[in-house]
């Protein structure tokens, strides 16, 4: 696995984008976004300059969750408000979110390299814009059932990552969690499944090493955000051609499509 | 924009609740208010006292702010009528979310307004509040001062109905009946707030309870509004 802290090149590129990378963590609740924020601070933050915005519904739950874990000092960690609006606050305005960005780099002077953003957990048709973050990783987990990877939607098909989390509880639930990471696979294309547990070091170093590439693409200047899009999914596995229009959220020139707000 | 067009359609673009300016994180005090025990009956009179009391300020400095874009006013006025609002927002956590909603909007309004002189009047100001940003904004935009003060009121009255949908148990069709049942005393309040020439003439009409549940929701955890 490439350790994370080689992509910590000695002296950026003078054509690499200065500010942090910005990676967002959505999906449904309790699939274990916090946890797997915790786990990257846990791992990283010795090596780099990291910083996290969290949106709870209850602002500070996140915030406070991550705080008590101490992985990570309490200052780099902002909750912001929703007004009981994850969804908006990540996609339709993402300004508050935005704005603690920014304050967090303006207090840490620029340093900071990679800011970690948790939504709220919201629906699964809830995705980051490609404004606020630079890439997203969307979290499902085994004990949502086996089902889910299969049904598809934005963020499971095409956000940059997809992580199936809990692996470790397969046996429990009753899901078969290779079926389950390979019916994620098929839905998905060429675009990358991590099978988590925070009990398989394995997958966590595949997760690390991911990470490390994105922001070895982000330093070089080469990582452009793709909007997983807000639009119902179009089936890859072609299953079934006749259910519905097909939605196609490919990205043409790096321009968002499929977006379309009122 | 490319010339001036109907005041009408600035008014609405300001007014709009789409536009990305984070208001979906304003209560108005709403959930602090019921949090210590405002119930659903409650909220037609608590729109109201704040639209006699802590939104005419904020109209009136709105106002004041389009004023001073228009007549050219140097630094030291905008300095002045910062200074007089402050003085009327005794609250701490008041005037941070103020200065944090103005930091929101002028975001927005740089990036759609590149280069307008009310951008160079108020870099007088470190952090401006909302009032005198807004008032700067619509300023340029043209609006006039009762226009503004409209803008100030309907969007206070707006945000409290609002938050107040995703707070109580509540009809979606009620909460339209008391924005409908609000306009008069909107009216009232941007007829008085419009009539203020001078920062000396700015009401000073604070209301302590508003600001004992912005300090006491600053504190809490478990909020879903910023303010
Ligand atoms: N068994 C197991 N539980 C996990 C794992 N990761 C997270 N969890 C648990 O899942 C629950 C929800 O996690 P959390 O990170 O708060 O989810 P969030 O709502 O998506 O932020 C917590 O009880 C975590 O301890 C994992 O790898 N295995
Ligand atoms: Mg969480």
């Amino acid at each position: 696995m490439p350790d994370p802290s080689t992509t910590h090149g000695p002296t950026p590129s003078p054509l690499a984008p200065a500010r942090a990378l910005r990676l967002g963590v959505c999906g449904p609740v309790g699939t274990g976004k916090s946890s797997l924020i915790a786990l990257l601070c846990r791992e990283l933050s010795e090596r780099l300059e990291l910083g996290v915005v969290t949106n709870d519904i209850y602002t500070d739950e996140d915030a406070r969750f991550l705080r008590s874990a101490g992985v990570l000092d309490a200052d780099r960690i902002r909750a912001v408000e929703t007004g009981a609006c994850p969804h908006t606050a990540i996609r339709d305005d993402i300004t508050a979110n935005a704005m603690a960005i920014e304050e967090l780099e303006e207090d840490y002077e620029h340093r900071l390299e990679m800011v970690l953003v948790e939504s709220g957990g919201d629906n699964l048709t809830a995705t980051f814009s490609p404004a606020l973050v630079d890439v997203q990783v969307f979290v499902l987990d085994v004990a949502g059932g086996g089902d889910v990877a299969r049904k598809g939607g934005p963020g499971i098909e095409r956000a940059d990552l997809l992580v199936v989390n809990k692996t470790d509880l397969g046996p429990f639930v009753g899901v078969d969690v290779p079926q389950m990471v390979a019916d994620a696979t098929a839905a998905r294309g060429d675009r990358p499944v991590i099978g988590l547990s925070r009990t398989d070091r394995d997958s966590i170093d595949r997760l690390l090493s991911w990470v490390a590439g994105r922001l070895a693409e982000h330093r070089a200047g080469n990582l452009v955000p793709i909007d997983p899009g807000p639009m119902a999914a179009h089936s890859h596995a072609h299953e079934h051609p006749h259910e519905h229009p097909h939605a196609h959220a490919d990205t043409h020139g790096g321009e968002p499509v499929g977006v379309h707000h009122n | 924009m490319s010339g001036p067009v109907h005041a009408d359609l600035v008014l609405m673009l300001l007014a709009d609740a789409r536009l990305p300016v984070a208001g979906h994180t304003q209560s108005g005090g709403l959930e602090p208010g019921i949090r210590d025990g405002l119930g659903t009956q409650d909220v037609p009179a608590y729109v109201d006292v704040r639209l006699r009391t802590v939104t005419e300020v904020e109209a009136a400095t709105a106002v004041l702010a389009g004023r001073l874009l228009r007549t050219g006013a140097p630094d030291a006025a905008w300095l002045d009528l910062e200074q007089a609002w402050e003085a009327r927002t005794p609250s701490p956590a008041l005037r941070d979310a103020s200065r944090r909603q103005a930091r929101a909007l002028l975001r927005i309004a740089h990036r759609t307004w590149p280069g307008a002189p009310a951008w160079t009047a108020l870099a007088a100001l470190e952090h401006p509040s909302r009032a005198v940003a807004l008032g700067a904004l619509a300023g340029h935009l043209g609006l006039e001062g009762r226009a503004v003060a409209h803008l100030v009121g309907y969007d206070d009255v707006q945000t409290v109905c609002a938050a107040a949908l995703k707070l109580l148990p509540l009809d979606p069709g009620s909460v339209v009946g008391w924005v409908v049942a609000a306009l008069p005393a909107v009216e009232a309040m941007a007829a008085r707030a419009s009539c203020v020439l001078d920062v000396d003439d700015l009401p000073a009409t604070t209301h302590p309870l508003i600001e004992v549940w912005a300090q006491a929701h600053a504190a809490t955890t478990r909020r879903l509004f910023h303010a």
